[in-house]
């Protein structure tokens, strides 16, 4: 009976390391460096994992997730609310409709993959923001942290693959 | 027994179309709470506040691998300046000290003056120096959150560095506060310049030099004069150090903060207890 619970919970935190480790990686981006390009433009690492994780385990990392991990981000940044959670919805509708084309393609075509679909987002994110304040925001910031966050998502997917092939056991295998 | 068979086709198709619609509703959500930021809801304002509370901790933990290798790095880096720092100090040391004198003198001149005007002072601020925990610098916002512990801290109080203002306190949750940095695209704050007292406000658009609008057509605003603060509506006091002027075109007048923004660790807030428009504006929603 023990047993049955304590393999439930396992498998109930298996399943939720997608968006556990989503919501880890979101935060990195709010810590203070003592580095003035980083503390001066911070890349969106939410885009990063969206991607990976969609594109990767789509059967652990779903509609629900994306909800939960903008909503997760709203928390803390001072953004205009809702902004990050209709980005991530952004990047989901593109890549619920182009996932086929990278199934089984080498890392790099996924990583051209991601500046593509990324670049889209963020800039659709730009314009319905700037269109909220009705003046634009500096483009000139925006493409900075777009290029430090395509510049990051070898890391980054580094890291959540190797959470994905060490920490996440798939049932029946 | 055949009511039962279609309520349950009902919910099925209901639950089927909420599948089919779920991104649409989810999309309009979104908007919606873009929607209810211009309206100042006081729910999302309580809700963030919350959010804040749960947060913050969290990236304080995160933040200590990361602080003990810049501090790793900042140590080695600082060695190698130490000599000819200390001489600079040295000779600025001995400046501060006349000045010293000289700031004694006209303190006593001041308060004469002020006795002999029956002249009523502002009233004596407190302040909190607050840890730096987490910072946000991109195109969408400039801000930071600051441990406070359990200092009393208001909405709106006065954030300032060694060298001038920075922001003003957004939200406060629990041992921390949400501050909105003079160069995010929510912050406008009524200064003026030094010299000619010529009145403005310093609008952010999330630059790292914020911008002065209000201006009249025919002041004259010329690179390197300071910026300070005006004291209009009453939430900063009036003469705090904000930039210096560092460019002037046809069309508008950028300010560069006298602080670097991004390098901050520590923070002092203030509390002038001035309240000034954001007070009316919360007991207006009371």
């Amino acid at each position: 009976m023990n047993e049955d619970i304590s393999e439930n919970i396992v498998s109930f935190l298996q399943k939720a390391l997608p968006l556990i480790s989503s919501a880890v990686i979101l935060f990195l981006a709010y810590i203070p460096v003592s580095m003035p390009i980083l503390n001066n433009v911070r890349p969106d690492l939410g885009l990063i994992c969206i991607y990976f994780w969609i594109l990767h385990r789509p059967d652990l990392f779903n509609l629900v997730s994306i909800v939960l991990l903008g909503l997760w981000d709203m928390t803390i940044s001072s953004a205009l609310p809702g902004s990050g959670l209709f980005a991530y919805l952004t990047l989901y509708v593109l890549l619920y409709n182009t996932q086929r084309f990278f199934n089984a393609k080498p890392f790099v075509v996924i990583w051209y993959g991601f500046m593509a679909l990324s670049l889209v987002v963020l800039l659709i994110k730009w314009l319905v923001v700037s269109i909220y304040y009705g003046q634009f925001l500096p483009l000139s910031m925006l493409m900075f942290g777009y290029l430090i966050g395509a510049a990051l998502y070898p890391l980054v997917s580094a890291v959540l693959a190797f959470i994905q092939n060490k920490l996440i056991q798939d049932e029946g295998l | 027994m055949k009511r039962r068979r279609s309520l349950f086709l009902h919910l099925n198709q209901l639950k089927l179309l909420a599948k089919k619609f779920a991104l649409v509703i989810l999309f309009v959500a979104s908007l919606i709470l873009m929607l209810l930021n211009k309206n100042q809801s006081l729910i999302l304002d309580q809700a963030s506040g919350a959010a804040v509370k749960f947060a913050a901790p969290v990236v304080d933990v995160l933040v200590v691998p990361a602080k003990l290798l810049s501090y790793g790095y900042d140590y080695f880096s600082e060695l190698k300046r130490i000599k000819s720092d200390n001489r600079i100090l040295r000779a600025e040391n001995k400046k501060l000290r006349l000045l010293q004198d000289k700031y004694k003198a006209l303190e006593i001149e001041n308060k004469l003056l002020a006795e002999l005007l029956n002249y009523v002072p502002l009233p004596a601020a407190d302040f909190v120096s607050a840890h730096v925990v987490a910072e946000e610098n991109n195109a969408f916002a400039h801000s930071m959150v600051a441990y406070i512990g359990d200092s009393v801290v208001e909405k709106g109080d006065v954030v300032l560095s060694d060298n001038g203002v920075i922001g003003r306190v957004d939200k406060i949750a629990d041992a921390y506060a949400k501050i909105i940095l003079i160069t995010d695209i929510n912050s406008k704050i009524p200064v003026m310049v030094e010299k000619t007292r010529v009145r403005g406000v310093l609008s952010g658009d999330n630059t790292m030099v914020p911008k002065l609008i209000f201006v009249p057509l025919d002041a004259q605003v010329n690179v390197g004069d300071r910026i300070v603060t005006s004291g209009v509506s009453g939430v900063f006091p009036a003469g705090l150090p904000v930039g210096q002027v560092a460019a002037v075109s046809k069309n508008e007048i950028k300010v560069k903060p006298f602080t670097a923004l991004e390098k901050l660790e520590y923070v002092k807030i203030v509390r002038y207890g001035l309240g000034g428009l954001i007070k009316q504006q919360e007991d207006g929603n009371e």
